[in-house]
């Protein structure tokens, strides 16, 4: 058990940076969620943490040590690839023992905790097959349990639900915050899942281009993004983006309509922030503004309406009951305790 | 023709080429095999039906020919060669497959280029030095030429077997506890395995095989199968019966070699990745 710190940590390949000047805090016990689009470093930043990619510099600690020079198996970490890395000759249950075995357990231990480990995953019945006779999501999960098999001082897991169904995904994710209540131990989590992320982690970091836009719980990296890359990645459906300028203290769409609900000070351009569940939607003439419908959609728990407003596409969330076609015209008003205003240069929050 | 007969005609004249491609290979080593088990008398003639006798291959090992002594020299020099060889030339090949070594390219294309020179041309040399020191018909002389020959095959063939090991299964045991040597020991050794056996067997056929190096550099204690087929040459001209026998007794662990081969080929093949 321990924290992980990353001080100034960079990953050069040539002249093409991988991961940029990350400094990051990892708190003893915490679950910590890397967030990013594809290519944004965050397998590497893992693969440093575990050892294997060197940095280019900076300094990695684990507890009391600092790392950089220590071989993998001295890190005691415990690491779930994106792609499994099982051993092929090897059964499922010898997979599972691995890390016990060539850590020196006594005999009379491997089994029960091989077995524990695989009861967790749901996998006891497979555990004589080898590997190239599992699924995709049997092969994962042996990799999972491989991991808790035995209590590390941190765990990392490289996107380790990316392969299971819906069902499953679903299940293990209870089961993963289950297990890491229980064991308390370090985690570094990387997913491109936004709910995954927000479920698990205690804080999220939000990665682009190998640096981290925002850290923070998932309540704030949620409801007080840092910047326009922040507010654009999380939520589903993304948050809507508007061009703009404040004039006399209010909102002007590029088209020229102007929002009392923003108070602001003056500002020839800024970006206007809104979430589709912080839209109303309402009939028309009651709203603050009139627009047509470009798209309905019912996704059963609720709605979402496209609706064209100037020259932009904005989405707003409808009540699940709500029933509308295109081309229809609907009144939309902004929560103005929800709006979020942003430089377009810097891509920076502004702060009212 | 119907598309059915039409794949029918064609299967029936590939399956008639492929027969008949096998019986011209098959027809010289059939009338070996044959002539091995005849009497002298019957050799030249094409008989299919004769008694067959077992006297040529009791007459091969009693003097003058000796094929005993051959017979051990050559397994020794074979499996010594093989032994020494693979070790090396895995320890070789996994250096090259998983480091990056300075001049890495040079030295592989090096290594294979070392083939390309014919071995009339260092013949001589070879002999000069094994003469001076002392290492002419001797088989440890003969073991150290195998081992250049068999070498670069070994460190090649080898090294694409490893090639093969997808590096997360390494990094995956050094982070669950591996230091490189158990990583070598519990998870590269067993999946190269095949591999393994294959370039081993590989190796035993070269080296069991080699005849000019053993042609020049041996004379009388270190001879080995190939250059004792030689002996049969009398005044009354070949023994082909005595030399049937002793190609026999050189072929079978070819024979047999090749079947394994097959085997592990097949398996080394597919082994591969688990994603
Ligand atoms: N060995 C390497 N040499 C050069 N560039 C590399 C190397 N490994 C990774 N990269 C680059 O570094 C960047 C970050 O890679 P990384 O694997 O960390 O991404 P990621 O965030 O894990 O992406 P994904 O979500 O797709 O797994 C990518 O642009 C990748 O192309
Ligand atoms: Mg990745």
């Amino acid at each position: 058990m321990a924290e992980v710190v990353l001080k100034n940590l960079t990953k050069r390949w040539g002249g093409f940076v991988g991961v940029d000047n990350q400094s990051l805090h990892i708190a003893d016990k915490e679950f910590l969620v890397l967030l990013g689009p594809s290519g944004c470093g965050k397998t590497t930043t893992m693969r440093m943490i575990a050892g294997l990619e060197e940095p280019s510099s900076g300094e990695i600690w684990i507890g009391e040590r600092m790392v950089n020079d220590d071989l993998p198996k001295d890190r005691d970490v415990a690491m779930v690839f994106q792609n499994y890395g099982l051993y092929p000759h090897m059964s499922v249950f010898d997979n599972i023992a691995y890390p016990l075995k060539v850590r020196g357990t006594p005999k009379a231990d491997i089994a029960p905790r091989v077995r524990a480990a695989a009861e967790k995953v749901e996998l006891t019945h497979l555990l004589d097959r080898r590997p190239k006779a599992l699924s995709g999501g049997q092969r994962q999960r042996v990799a999972l349990a491989r991991a808790i098999v035995r209590t590390p001082q941190v765990f990392l897991m490289d996107e380790p639900l990316s392969n299971l169904d819906a069902k499953l995904r679903v299940s293990m994710r209870a089961e993963l915050k289950h297990l890491s209540r229980e064991l308390q131990i370090t985690t570094i989590y990387v997913t491109h899942d936004q709910i995954e992320a927000m479920t698990l982690a205690d804080r999220v970091a939000v990665m682009n281009h190998g640096v981290i836009q925002q850290l923070g719980t998932p309540d704030e990296i949620y409801n007080d993004p840092a910047n326009l890359f922040v507010a654009g990645f999380i939520g589903s459906p993304a948050m809507n983006l508007i061009d703009g300028s404040i004039r006399e203290g209010h909102f002007v769409t590029t088209g020229g309509t102007r929002l009392t609900a923003v108070r602001a000070a003056d500002r020839a351009r800024v970006v206007l922030g809104v979430r589709a569940d912080d839209l109303r939607v309402s009939e028309p003439g009651e709203g603050d503004i009139d627009v047509p419908i470009y798209a309905f959609e019912n996704t059963g728990e609720a709605t979402l309406l496209t609706v064209q407003w100037g020259q932009q596409r904005v989405i707003a969330r409808g009540d699940r009951h709500l029933r509308k076609e295109q081309n229809d015209i609907v009144g939309l008003s902004l929560n103005p305790d929800h709006l979020y205003l942003f430089d377009p240069d810097t891509g920076r929050r502004l702060t009212a | 023709m119907t598309g059915k007969q039409k794949k029918a005609f064609w299967n029936a004249v590939q399956t008639g080429l492929i027969v008949m491609a096998t019986l011209i290979m098959l027809v010289p080593i059939a009338w070996i095999f044959m002539a091995a088990f005849k009497s002298h008398v019957d050799v030249y003639q094409l008989k299919l039906f004769f008694r067959p006798t077992l006297e040529n291959f009791a007459l091969v090992f009693r003097e003058p020919y000796n094929l005993g002594e051959k017979l051990w020299n050559s397994t020794l020099v074979a499996l010594a060669t093989v032994v020494i060889a693979i070790p090396i030339a895995t320890m070789a090949a996994y250096s090259f497959s998983r480091f990056r070594l300075r001049g890495e390219t040079v030295m592989l294309v090096t290594i294979l280029a070392t083939q390309f020179v014919p071995a009339v041309v260092i013949i001589l040399p070879f002999f000069v030095m094994f003469r001076d020191v002392g290492l002419l018909d001797t088989r440890l002389g003969l073991i150290l030429v195998n081992l250049a020959i068999v070498m670069p095959f070994a460190i090649w063939m080898i090294k694409g077997f490893i090639d093969g090991i997808p590096l997360d299964t390494e990094e995956a045991a050094m982070v669950d506890g591996s230091s490189r040597l158990q990583v070598i020991r519990n998870i590269v050794l067993p999946m190269a395995a095949p591999g393994l056996l294959t370039a081993g067997i590989f190796c035993f056929i070269l080296a069991w095989n080699e005849f000019l190096f053993a042609l020049i550099l041996t004379s009388k204690d270190a001879v080995t199968l190939p250059i004792g087929l030689a002996l049969f040459k009398a005044e009354e001209g070949d023994l082909w019966n005595l030399l049937s026998a002793a190609g026999i007794i050189i072929m079978l662990p070819m024979f047999i070699l090749a079947l394994m081969i097959r085997k592990f080929f097949v398996q080394g093949m597919t082994m591969g990745a688990v994603r």
